[in-house]
């Protein structure tokens, strides 16, 4: 389908086979500038900040590094030798895995109902639905964490695990239930109505036929949640601090205090990203474009 | 599609409990506290003091000159990575379509910045353009002087660090809508002697355009209300609403008036929700249905 346009520009040569040499056709040039623009993009954006990032957190007190110099005279292990010593380093990213995945789980288990019932029926409330889901994501979050961290206050559950999951399900809810509703739409009919005509109750036709096809869209939503948990940070520090402290809270201790320390504050971030592109890598293949934009390609 | 019978409302109910239910109890009940206490003076029980109906909180937000700046200072935080993140994203976006080298590499790759945190991205502009961070530092030998920009007046570092979040962001919905175009009226336009650019801007922006539009106001809001990436890199005056509303409640206690500040944001985020429906409504049939594939 898609070799129409190569087929269209590339007559004399094969569109899979690039060439090495003297590009021949407009299409291998154009491709070149076209990846030559993107990886240069990465280049700036992404390997920059990682490099300069990477240099930071092998800093050596014992030597400095000072403006001219665009190198470092000398590298040191030092402020990873005292991250790890800091007990609260390993807990708080413990920490924030453990809320990620509970928020992640509640928030699809939470949306899936919720959504079967705005994918499959019409009623009359259903555009008043919609706009409420749609809602949250439409006030800054931070007009919920800071009157839902006074309401957690008054009730006990400030400076909590539990307060802060509940208030990082108020973000990740609205998208899950809005990409699992698109991802529902997408389901034929007939496949639950066959299921049902086959003597399947309605109960177990959603959970055996509807529940195992919606997978695209909880993985999608599931990976927004994971990630949107993880990365949080307004809500988090104004429901759980100073008690409880996730790794981008922790973060903010050595950033956002008075004494800004750079290579500590390296090292977390270094330490801060790992495992999220683990993740990221492995979800990577299993999450599609399309349902994740799904979600959000339209209001 | 959805099917036409109408549920049983028990059934109905009982789906839209735990959804709606939650988002009730945790998004609509703070928000109408919000709402009220606005309208309230503080009360406490310690001085006896009951709380009373008042337009003091809104007197000083709309009043105070430092309000007020951090009021268009909002504004502003909230716009400009937003235009300047779509100037990125739309040929990102076309370009991410176009390319046919290590394609599965290039999707990974953009889509990076979405799983860091704002704060890491606020650390990354620190260490690079903070005075005596590696730009300038690479900018000497060439006999270039940067100006400042962290904790600039125009808030330059934290708008770089809100597009390093926001270009991948925009660039996921924006891809997502242009991947729907079907391929055959790219072709057909390049064979009819279009340039890229050309289809670009006559077919691929306007097919995506629901997308785009989307994007557009979710990083608005976003941006909006950030809090990290502004107390972090932003001047020392003015302070966005936000960072106001931080400092306000959590530092000082007064409450009603961060809920006045907070309803302020909520009321212009839906204003701008407004103004988007009333630019789309008119033009939201037509489009990106059809999917190529």
């Amino acid at each position: 389908m898609t070799d129409l346009r190569h087929a269209a520009e590339t007559a004399p040569s094969m569109p899979t086979a690039p060439a090495r040499g003297a590009p021949r056709s407009h299409h291998a040039r154009s491709q070149r500038l076209i990846a030559g623009t993107l990886y240069g993009y990465f280049a700036l954006t992404l390997v920059a900040p990682l490099v300069v990032i990477v240099l930071w957190a092998f800093y050596d007190p014992a030597v400095g590094w000072f403006p001219p110099r665009i190198l470092p005279a000398s590298l040191s292990t030092s402020a990873w030798r005292e991250v790890m010593a800091d007990r609260n380093i390993l807990p708080s990213a413990i920490l924030s895995l453990v809320v990620a995945s509970v928020v992640t789980t509640l928030t699809a288990t939470l949306a899936f109902p919720t959504a079967w019932a705005m994918a499959r029926f019409s009623f009359r409330a259903r555009r008043a639905v919609e706009v409420f889901v749609l809602a949250p994501m439409i006030v800054p979050g931070i007009v919920v964490a800071v009157s839902l961290g006074e309401i957690f206050f008054v009730t006990g559950l400030a400076g909590t695990v539990a307060g802060v999951v509940l208030v990082q399900v108020v973000g990740t809810l609205p998208l899950m239930i809005r990409i699992l509703a698109a991802t529902l739409e997408g389901i034929p009919e007939e496949l639950v109505l066959a299921a049902r005509t086959l003597g399947a109750p309605y109960r177990t036709a959603v959970i055996r036929i509807a529940l195992p096809l919606a997978w695209p869209g909880f993985a999608a939503g599931g990976l927004l949640s994971f990630i949107g948990s993880f990365e949080e940070f307004e809500k988090s520090f104004m429901v759980g601090a100073p008690a409880v402290q996730p790794l981008a809270v922790r973060l903010w201790s050595y950033l956002g205090g008075d004494i800004l320390v750079l290579p500590t504050a390296a090292v977390v971030t270094l330490i801060l990203l790992v495992p999220m592109i683990v993740v990221f890598i492995l979800t990577e293949r299993i999450t599609r474009e399309d349902v994740m934009a799904a979600g959000l390609g339209k209001l | 599609m959805f099917s036409e019978t109408r549920p049983p409302f028990w059934l109905l109910a009982l789906l839209l409990f735990p959804g709606v239910g939650y988002l009730l109890a945790t998004f609509g009940l703070p928000l109408v506290r919000v709402v009220w206490g606005s309208f309230r003076s503080a009360g406490s029980l310690r001085s006896g003091t009951v709380s009373t109906f008042t337009l003091d909180n809104w007197a000083r937000v709309l009043g105070d000159p430092v309000f007020l700046d951090g009021l268009m200072f909002s504004l502003w935080l909230g716009i400009a990575p937003t235009v300047a993140s779509l100037i990125v994203a739309l040929p990102l976006a076309a370009l991410l379509q176009a390319n046919e080298t290590g394609q599965r590499a290039a999707r990974t790759l953009y889509r990076l910045p979405l799983v860091v945190p704002g704060i890491i991205a606020g650390f990354m502009i620190l260490v690079i353009f903070d005075r005596g961070g590696m730009a300038s530092r690479l900018a000497t030998p060439l006999g270039l002087s940067l100006p400042r920009l962290v904790r600039d007046d125009w808030g330059l570092g934290a708008i770089m660090a809100s597009m390093w979040k926001t270009i991948p962001f925009m660039t996921l919905i924006i891809s997502g809508a242009m991947a729907a175009i079907s391929t055959d009226i790219l072709a057909a336009a390049r064979t009819l002697g279009a340039s890229r650019a050309t289809v670009l801007w006559r077919i691929q922006i306007p097919l995506a355009q629901p997308g785009i539009t989307a994007a557009v106001l979710l990083s608005f809001i976003g941006s909006l209300g950030s809090f990290v990436i502004p107390s972090l890199l932003g001047p020392a005056y003015p302070l966005p609403l936000s960072v106001h509303m931080f400092e306000e409640g959590f530092q000082r206690g007064n409450w009603n008036l961060v809920y006045a500040m907070g309803t302020m944001l909520s009321v212009m985020s839906i204003a701008v929700l407004f103004a988007y429906y009333a630019l789309i409504g008119s033009f939201t049939r037509r489009a990106t249905r059809g999917r190529g594939d």
